[in-house]
């Protein structure tokens, strides 16, 4: 398996050069430039085209490929042409946000979907699976933005139960209990809309593999042996619907920080999602890159380690 | 304080950049767009131009303190630059506002005045500004404000290091600051000091833009004692700059979430006075939630407010809403010429598919935009009938710009010699052939396309075949390149200029203006621009004259017709005592004297 994970990880470096030189060619084929946006009456167009030839604009795509591809290699991928400050700074900053925010929402996407997912499969066709398969249509179809608005309306401004945007109060001190208290409050209210629109896929996979399970010969040899149904739903059934599952963890865990841009513009929260498309918007090509470069890293990554928990929780398979 | 004109674009207030403006004074003046005589066949009642009031008295009595928050409507994180000399985004000037180092105050028109920090004193035969500290005052760390402070600024934007915008054309008016620039002086010796409170400053030229703190011209101090430690090029991602700067202004940074929220608490040394109420707590609001917000009294006050929320909030209990014209207009333009990049010169090229006089009137007099003004923007927009917008005292309200008139259109076509030869309804050119026009549109609000698609219904009405460059409307940096790249799918583009507070327009119609998209120049045009910005008009009745003779030449050539004026909303919690949101009287300028009457914004 080690040596699968060498391979895997060594494969990784070609692809990744590929994307990059994909997303570089790319984003500079973009009309405009980050300087458009700077451009006003108020400043005379020869500034502006000294900016621009300060910053390497004009020099022949393959000279700016080198430049950002070494620059790269030591960490450094550039600064930001709208934020001027360095983008590992800028997507540290976001990404933070983001995970915490993303933690939360995944934790509760479990929380939700298990109990569910088991309860209409062990129920199927009761009014429980009924009412679950209801809840899981509606959530699926339901539109991010409508959810996200809804609920702010509700619960942030009728109700007046969480705070409506941002991250964190200003007031309060940072370091403190409080500042942490402050930061999960924020927290919740976008996590619960992320996570109830999560649910779906997970119930709908779980209730059909146990529902495949019921019917499997080791089930039946477990039940003619007199085993009673509880155990076997908790010991036999209940694990081995957990695999499919289990199969999109590796993505799940490093799709944390891939941030939504719905959640993120109506709960006013400084993330990935908001950056990333912020970033196009406004041509901030060195943010763009390195975004995509991430997010391009992090697909890879996540395929690799759904692959090792695979064959961590399921011995039959091995990945050599 | 702005010399120059901005360039708004109407698509991502993101990507809005405006360079050092000062809210700084300027009367409300009533735009009387003249209505009278012409009507058109449908003629649409006038939207009152004092739709909303700029001001609100609020009975009771203050409360001691307080805490006034404001919502800054933006769909997106802000950048967080608090430096006068290094931010580009409006959203962060917005912020700082609150904490100004503004040093100069102005009146109705922008002119700079006595009444600031600091004097302006002009010799235009010697070209030397004299900038004068009028007593004895004290940035927010309590260290005295001197004459350094006034010249750091220079010496930042002047750096060789310096990566901003405002290094340009006007600021190298400044004897001796290219010399700095290029590293060949380690100081600008245009600019000297005079003792401990006063500077001098020798330019190449004066115009009238100095009054308006252009030529140059700088407005804001900048705290030396903070700064000189730290380099040019480290500056704008240092703490000075990022989390404590050091300010002038009635209030002080006291803390910061990245692009999220900014807590201020008063400045004990505001030089105009302790302010009453003790902090202000500043967040930022998705457009999409703002409306909800006002309602249940979240915010006292909310900037760069949406205009196609209003609808939501015009009703609501708890909030007056204020109004005043923004400094900006929205047009149509025409194609007419290239622009020369190696000469940075406009060619005006005759034989040009819309150069004919007629044509373009037409072109204007079809469009009902009384009509748009009053369906799509609740007469938040207004048609506009000059190039100046109605803040200004230059601006001419006797003009009568383009009405709605389809007849007067068809009749301007007729007498041009577009007919309609084969009676399909559509006009053919003067030479029989297919007519059509290609207009650039930019996407926007989910309102543009209807708005647009009405239009060229108003075209074809009167016989013009118009179609989309690109057959839909364009985005944002897409559309400017198009237009700045004078691409030939383009006959005619509709666009938007944010004014600057001095309305000077040579950076956007004159000959070497690389804006001035229409590439439209003559002589006569020429003479008039130069008029504007002569010596003589130092003279303010000399200069409004100039304004007007070439405010009534545009309208006539119709190379570019203005559309719209527009409102800027700002909607107002009741618990906010008095809030005056002219120009001239601007509360912004004066956030010392707010008091509230409640402890909560009311809901």
């Amino acid at each position: 398996m080690w040596k699968t994970i060498v391979r895997r990880t060594l494969l990784m470096i070609p692809q990744m050069f590929v994307l990059s030189l994909i997303i570089f060619i790319l984003a500079k084929q973009m009309p405009g430039d980050p300087f458009t946006g700077l451009i006003t009456p108020e400043t005379d167009p020869s500034r502006i085209e000294e900016l621009r030839i300060q910053s390497g604009f004009y020099d022949p795509w393959y000279v700016q490929y080198y430049h950002w591809i070494t620059n790269a290699f030591q960490g450094d991928f550039g600064q930001s042409y709208t934020y001027k400050i360095a983008v590992s700074t800028l997507i540290g900053e976001r990404a933070l946000n983001t995970f915490w925010l993303a933690l939360l929402s995944a934790v509760l996407v479990y929380a939700i979907a298990i109990p569910l997912g088991m309860i209409a499969g062990r129920k199927q066709d009761t009014l429980y699976d009924k009412s679950i398969t209801l809840y899981s249509f509606i959530s699926y179809a339901i539109p991010t933005f409508v959810l996200g608005l809804i609920f702010l309306y509700i619960f942030g401004y009728r109700l007046m139960w969480f705070p409506t945007s941002g991250t964190v109060d200003v007031g309060v001190e940072p370091g403190t209990l409080e500042y942490y208290w402050n930061r999960i409050y924020h927290l919740i209210l976008p996590a619960m809309t992320y996570a109830i629109l999560g649910t779906t896929t997970i119930i709908q996979y779980l209730r059909s593999e146990i529902i495949d399970a019921k019917t499997q010969d080791y089930v039946k040899t477990a039940r003619s042996k007199g085993v009673p149904m509880k155990r076997i739903y908790r010991r036999h059934i209940f694990r081995n619907s957990l695999l499919p599952i289990a199969a999109f963890l590796g993505f799940t865990i490093t799709g944390l920080l891939g941030g939504s841009i719905f959640i993120e513009t109506i709960f006013g929260f400084p993330g990935m999602g908001q950056l990333f498309i912020h970033s196009i918007t406004s041509r901030d090509y060195s943010v763009i890159t390195a975004l995509v470069m991430l997010y391009g890293f992090l697909a890879l990554l996540g395929s690799l380690l759904s692959d090792i928990i695979m064959s961590i929780v399921d011995p039959r398979i091995r990945i050599d | 304080m702005k010399k120059n004109w901005l360039f708004l674009s109407v698509l991502f207030a993101v990507m809005f950049v405006l360079a050092a403006c000062n809210g700084g004074g300027g009367t409300e003046k009533g735009s009387e767009t003249d209505n009278k005589g012409k009507s058109g066949e449908k003629e649409t009642t006038k939207v009152e131009e004092n739709l909303l009031s700029s001001e609100v008295t609020n009975e009771g009595e203050a409360i001691k303190g307080g805490t006034l928050r404001v919502g800054l409507v933006t769909s997106s994180p802000f950048q967080g630059i608090f430096n006068w000399e290094l931010y580009e985004d409006a959203y962060d000037k917005e912020i700082m506002d609150f904490a100004t180092n503004s040093i100069f105050s102005t009146d109705g028109d922008f002119v700079v005045t006595d009444q600031g920090a600091a004097k302006l004193e002009v010799d235009k035969d010697a070209k030397k500004a004299t900038i004068t500290l009028q007593g004895d005052y004290k940035w927010s760390d309590g260290k005295a404000v001197t004459a350094e402070d006034l010249i750091y600024p220079y010496l930042i934007i002047g750096h060789p290091d310096y990566t901003g915008i405002r290094y340009d054309d006007d600021f190298k008016n400044i004897v001796g600051v290219e010399e700095y620039h290029s590293g060949k002086a380690d100081t600008i010796s245009g600019i000297t000091k005079v003792n401990d409170k006063a500077i001098q400053i020798q330019f190449k030229k004066v115009s009238p833009a100095i009054y308006y703190g252009g030529d140059g011209l700088w407005g804001y101090a900048a705290p030396k004692h903070q700064l000189e430690s730290i380099p040019v090029k480290d500056l704008i991602s240092s703490d000075a700059v990022r989390k404590n700067p050091v300010t002038l202004g009635p209030f002080k940074i006291d803390k910061i979430v990245n692009g999220e929220s900014v807590q201020f608490v008063a400045n004990e040394y505001y030089f105009k006075g302790k302010p009453k109420i003790d902090k202000v707590v500043l967040e930022v609001v998705p457009p999409t939630s703002i409306g909800e917000a006002l309602r249940t009294g979240k915010y006292d006050i909310a900037t760069s407010f949406p205009t196609n929320q209003y609808d939501g909030i015009k009703d609501l209990s708890n909030v007056s809403v204020l109004g005043r014209p923004e400094l900006a207009y929205s047009y149509l333009g025409f194609k007419l010429g290239k622009y020369d990049k190696v000469d940075s010169k406009n060619i005006f090229d005759e034989k040009s598919k819309m150069n004919n006089v007629e044509l373009r009137q037409a072109v204007a007099y079809a469009m009902d935009i009384e009509g748009v003004s009053e369906k799509f923007y609740q007469g938040l927009r207004e048609r506009g009938n000059s190039l100046i917008p109605p803040v200004f005292s230059f601006y001419d309200e006797t003009l009568e710009g383009y009405h709605y008139d389809p007849e007067k259109a068809k009749e301007l076509l007729d007498k041009a010699g577009y007919k309609d030869k084969d009676g399909d309804g559509i006009r053919e050119d003067k030479d029989g052939k297919k007519f059509t026009i290609r207009l650039a549109a930019m996407a926007g609000s989910e309102t543009d396309e209807a708005i647009v698609e009405y239009y060229r219904q108003n075209w074809k009405d009167i016989g013009l075949d118009v179609q989309l460059t690109t057959g839909r409307l364009i985005e944002f940096n897409a559309f400017y390149d198009k237009v700045q790249a004078d691409d030939p799918e383009i006959d005619m583009y509709m666009a938007a200029w944010g004014t600057g507070t001095n309305p000077s327009p040579k950076g956007l119609y004159g000959e070497g203006a690389e804006f001035n998209y229409s590439r439209f120049v003559s002589p006569e045009l020429t003479k008039l621009l130069d008029a504007i910005d002569s010596e003589d008009a130092m003279d303010p009745d000399k200069r409004k004259k100039a304004f007007r003779a070439w405010q009534e030449y545009m309208s006539e050539q119709a190379m570019v017709f203005p559309t719209f004026f527009r409102t800027e909303v700002i909607p107002v919690n009741k618990r906010v005592k008095n809030w005056d949101a002219s120009y001239a009287t601007d509360t912004k300028d004066n956030l010392h004297t707010v008091e509230l009457l409640a402890d909560e914004p009311l809901k």
